[in-house]
């Protein structure tokens, strides 16, 4: 087998399977974009850059190299906070977490198998009062303490 | 003589654990010991078998794998592999380890959470304004 990989056949950064055939969609938010209000993303999140706002993804999130983030963030799968990287004052709903030393990070930390997809559902109830900003949230330690999943013990 | 003194004191100290080679305190618990109540320390503590109530230390805590605590910890590292319940206060790095389940608001100046860890619990971390308004 080659291992010679020439320079002309370097991979393209854009994935292919973008969602279409069933592989997985990856968004990227560079160190010079920026990102105020919400986004939601079927598929991963990686972000270098800032955001002001709500992110969710189905998949993993990453925010890494310099990247803000400040607001809420769900990932159904894992979130990653690099040491470069900062996430403030957010709801942080995630299954897996990985804070690296350096970061800065801040918020409500909920983990769990994802009962963030139920939440932030938005429920098309036409009786019920629209009320989508400031949700009071009372959770209280009791309320962690149950709703930690029982996970497969070891 | 206060030498002497001062050596054999040190030595009995060392194998009980109390004493680390730096010199420092360290408070050691196994895995079936148990500690109810609150235990101020001038020293390290190791959590290992059961602990309730609270803790709180001039150094270190790590808390073993296997250990079960419901406790309020306040040190200066705290390193966790084990499952505890309670508020945590780091005055420098809290470490959550790959197997470690915490549940309670922590409050740390540096925060090391690795892969495979459980936390539910509100984090604060260095200056406080931001949560401060946030909330």
């Amino acid at each position: 087998m080659s291992t010679r990989r020439p320079v002309s056949r370097v991979p393209t950064p854009v994935p292919a399977e973008n969602g279409a055939n069933g592989g997985r969609n990856s968004v990227v938010l560079g160190p010079k974009d920026r990102l105020v209000g919400q986004l939601y993303i079927e598929g991963d999140l990686q972000v270098s850059g800032t955001v002001d706002g709500t992110l969710e993804a189905t998949g993993d999130i990453e925010i890494a190299g310099g990247g803000k983030v400040s607001g809420a963030v769900t990932a159904y799968n894992r979130l990653v906070v690099g040491s470069d990287a900062s996430l403030i004052g957010g709801e942080v709903r995630v299954a897996r977490l990985t804070v690296e030393d350096g970061a800065t990070f801040t918020g409500r930390v909920t983990m769990g198998k994802h009962k963030a997809e139920v939440a932030s559902e938005p429920e098309p109830v036409a009786a019920a009062i629209p009320e989508p900003v400031a949700q009071p949230e009372p959770v209280t330690p009791q309320d962690w303490g149950l709703s930690t999943p029982k996970r497969k013990k070891k | 003589m206060d030498v002497q003194e001062a050596v054999a004191e040190g030595a009995a100290s060392v194998e009980n654990g109390e004493v680390k080679r730096d010199g420092k305190k360290q408070f050691s618990m196994g895995p079936g010991d148990i500690l109810e109540g609150k235990l101020i320390y001038d020293g390290s503590v190791h959590a290992d078998g059961r602990v309730e109530g609270e803790v709180r230390v001039t150094g270190n805590i790590d808390v073993a794998s296997g250990a079960s605590v419901k406790a309020l910890l306040e040190g200066a590292n705290v390193s966790l592999k084990g499952a505890v319940e309670g508020a945590v206060t780091a005055r420098d790095k809290l470490t959550l380890g790959r197997n470690s389940k915490l549940s309670g608001d922590i409050q740390v100046r540096r925060l090391q959470i690795d892969d495979g860890a459980t936390l539910n619990g509100h984090v604060r971390m260095g200056d406080f304004e931001h949560q401060a308004s946030g909330q």
